[in-house]
């Protein structure tokens, strides 16, 4: 479904990552773990394909097409979701019609009927209701006065109706208390229906006690160093970052 | 055709042929000044620091004559009928060219205490009155008032009495038909204490209406009144609109304004608003969309003249193509006029690389125990929130058109016409299924 090969980027004349390779298959969840600075969510932000980073070499395909040639909508159209860590505020534009938008702009993209006002309606307000969010959500305006675990939840929400083949979760554990990261973990695993792939991208072990990974990496200086089960975590959580440093140096 | 630098002249003149009769004799010399002030002064040139961004050589130069009652004959009911206005109140106004036309308002609905009156109709039964009115207002203004009241024929008196509290809008409707016509309407609106108004004045074209609108709105606040103003200018891209609005507030009196500019080549709008009183207030907001080689400029002047004034302000602009925008707000405060707050905003966006605009707060301070923040803004659509909705799907277009219309939100928000927000939607958004889909999450 996704693949990275020797993805090499820059920002600014600075390399951040440098080879890059990962797989990832339909189904399946990876954990991307690693210190500050160590390029993870430079890698979220290419992949969704925001502007200021200089990919240098190396490519990155989802499910056959070159996802760096595309502009961010088309790959949200191809099926890409990227939850931000840093979710954006918006006011003056309300929930429900960023995402009838943000629906119809993928549905027009894979070249299916646009939904009307009536459906629209009826499948955010199930889908609220499944992640566990109060209808009020869609009258306000996008993220603005939110608190930090309400963004996240929006993030969560908003990918629940735009239904992603593949989601990068970038830090969505960060600033939340353990009751909000438990809600946002419980929402990320009513999605899992064993075709829909997840990228989660963590600092902490914590997440991956409540979204389980199949695979862990270890991004640090611009490159996977270490892949294992989820007990890498564990081992992670234990040891810390350095001797894993000490090893890819040695 | 006179240019408009003669029009006055020539009012001047016919003032002078007609001998007044003396009871009008008040007004007529008040009349007469005015036209001596605007035929020894001309037009304000750039080289005024009230104009330095203004040009008004094209309009100095556009032959035009002054409209009169006989060029407002040709509109009926089903011309307004076919407009596109804010809000559908059941009081209306009907101002053509300037002059009230009852036929075409309906007025039958407003509450005993608060009356609407032709000032052609005041001219004749009462112009003692009408020069009183006029008189309090005399020093203050351009060249532009004293050419309104040069050339003034009709408009409204529109008063209310004290502790009266009217919930409906009044809707004037200010409408402009014929080619290079000046128009001149004048409007008063008197508030007696602890009155409470809504005033809705729209400017519109019909076809292609063309010259010069040249109008003045003079409020009077007694204390404790409050007034809820609109303020639309939307008339074909055509004509020019000069506007001035001068407010007096007395002792906690509250102006509340909400002046939006839309149409036009050339649109200028003055508010003036003195606080007089303790505990008096102002809120003026304002918002102005310009495309192509569109001009607007807006100037706001607010005096505390006493201590315990209070005012705030919000300018939003957003200007696209050639066009261009001015927004100049000064607040003065008086000589130890203490414990004042003033606050003014003005955010500007500019969606093209040859808009163009000119921000500036002044402050003039003569007082030490006081409050006043400003601050200006110039920018382009927030790349991060434009990559935010494009990784959800949204069009690289549509994601800034949502944002151009989240921009004017902040100060439509606060506007309860639902035209206004209907407009704002069909201009940037292209179509209103933004209101149906909230309307119908209302309704779900």
């Amino acid at each position: 479904m996704l693949e990275i090969k020797n993805l090499n980027v820059e920002v600014a004349g600075t390399e951040i990552l440098r080879g890059v390779n990962l797989t990832v298959r339909p189904g399946e969840t990876h954990a991307i773990m690693g210190p500050n600075g160590s390029g993870k969510s430079t890698l979220s932000h290419v992949l969704a394909g925001r502007e200021g980073y200089t990919v240098t070499s190396g490519s990155v395909t989802f499910n056959g097409k070159s996802l760096l040639e595309l502009a961010p909508e088309e790959r949200a159209g191809e099926g890409v979701f990227l939850a931000f860590q840093y979710p954006i505020e918006i006011p003056g534009v309300n929930n429900v019609y960023m995402l009838k938008a943000a629906l119809n702009g993928i549905r027009s993209y894979r070249g299916e009927k646009e939904l009307s006002a009536v459906e629209f309606l009826k499948l955010v307000k199930a889908r609220v209701k499944a992640i566990g969010l109060d209808d009020s959500l869609l009258n306000r305006p996008v993220n603005a006065g939110f608190s930090g675990g309400e963004k996240k939840r929006n993030e969560i929400f908003q990918m629940s109706v735009l239904e992603p083949r593949l989601a990068i979760l970038d830090e969505t554990d960060s600033g939340l208390d353990i009751d909000a990261l438990k809600i946002v973990a419980e929402g990320v695993n009513s999605l899992r229906d064993g075709a829909r792939s997840f990228v989660v991208i963590t600092h902490y072990q914590r997440l991956l006690d409540y979204i389980v990974p199949d695979f862990v990496h270890v991004l640090a200086k611009g490159r996977i160093i270490k892949s294992g089960s989820k007990d890498l975590a564990l081992e992670l959580e234990a040891r810390g970052y350095d001797w894993l440093l000490e090893e890819a140096v040695a | 055709m006179p240019s408009l630098a003669t029009v006055a002249g020539d009012a001047l003149a016919n003032l002078e042929r007609v001998p007044p009769t003396e009871h009008a004799a008040r007004l007529s010399s008040l009349r007469r000044a005015a036209a001596a002030r605007v035929h020894a002064q001309g037009l304000p040139s750039i080289a005024l620091e009230d104009w330095k961004y203004t040009a008004l050589s094209g309009l100095q130069q556009s032959t035009m004559r002054a409209a009169t009652g006989a060029d407002s004959l040709s509109v009926s009911r089903a011309d307004l009928s076919a407009l596109e206005l804010s809000t559908t109140s059941a009081l209306r106004a009907v101002l053509v060219n300037g002059c009230f036309r009852p036929d075409l308002s309906s007025l039958d609905g407003l509450p005993s205490g608060v009356r609407v009156h032709s000032l052609a109709e005041l001219r004749a039964s009462d112009p003692e009155r009408l020069a009183s009115l006029l008189e309090a207002n005399v020093e203050a203004g351009s060249t532009f008032q004293a050419l309104n009241t040069a050339l003034l024929d009709d408009g409204a008196l529109i008063e209310i009495d004290a502790d009266v509290y009217l919930r409906e809008p009044v809707h004037l409707i200010m409408l402009s038909v014929g080619r290079e016509l000046l128009r001149g309407p004048r409007l008063l609106v008197r508030a007696e204490r602890n009155s409470e108004l809504r005033l809705i004045e729209e400017y519109v074209s019909l076809d292609s209406a063309s010259g010069l609108t040249n109008s003045v709105c003079e409020v009077t606040l007694g204390t404790g009144a409050s007034l809820f103003h609109h303020r639309l200018a939307n008339e074909s891209q055509d004509s020019a609109h000069i506007g001035r609005v001068a407010v007096s507030v007395a002792e906690r009196g509250n102006y509340v304004s909400d002046s939006l500019a839309f149409g036009g080549r050339l649109t200028r709008v003055d508010i003036d608003v003195a606080l007089l009183g303790r505990g008096a207030r102002c809120r003026l907001n304002g918002l102005f969309v310009a495309d192509g080689e569109q001009h607007i400029d807006h100037h706001t002047r607010v005096e505390h003249r006493v201590g315990d004034t209070h005012s705030s302000e919000l300018y939003r602009g957003i200007l696209a193509g050639r066009s261009r925008g001015v927004f100049n707000g000064k607040v003065v405060v008086a000589r130890d006029a203490q414990q004042i707050t003033a606050q003014q905003t003005s955010n500007n966006l500019l969606l093209s690389r040859q808009a163009e605009i000119d921000t500036k707060p002044e402050l003039e301070i003569y007082a030490d125990d006081v409050s006043c923040t400003h601050g200006a803004t110039v920018g382009e659509l927030d790349s991060s929130a434009l990559f935010y909705l494009r990784s959800r799907g949204v069009s690289t277009d549509t994601a800034r058109a949502l944002l151009t219309y989240a921009f004017a939100q902040k100060v439509v928000d606060q506007i309860p016409l639902p035209g206004v927000r209907r407009w704002i939607e069909t201009r940037f958004l292209g179509h209103t299924d933004y209101s149906q889909l909230l309307s119908a999450l209302d309704n779900s």
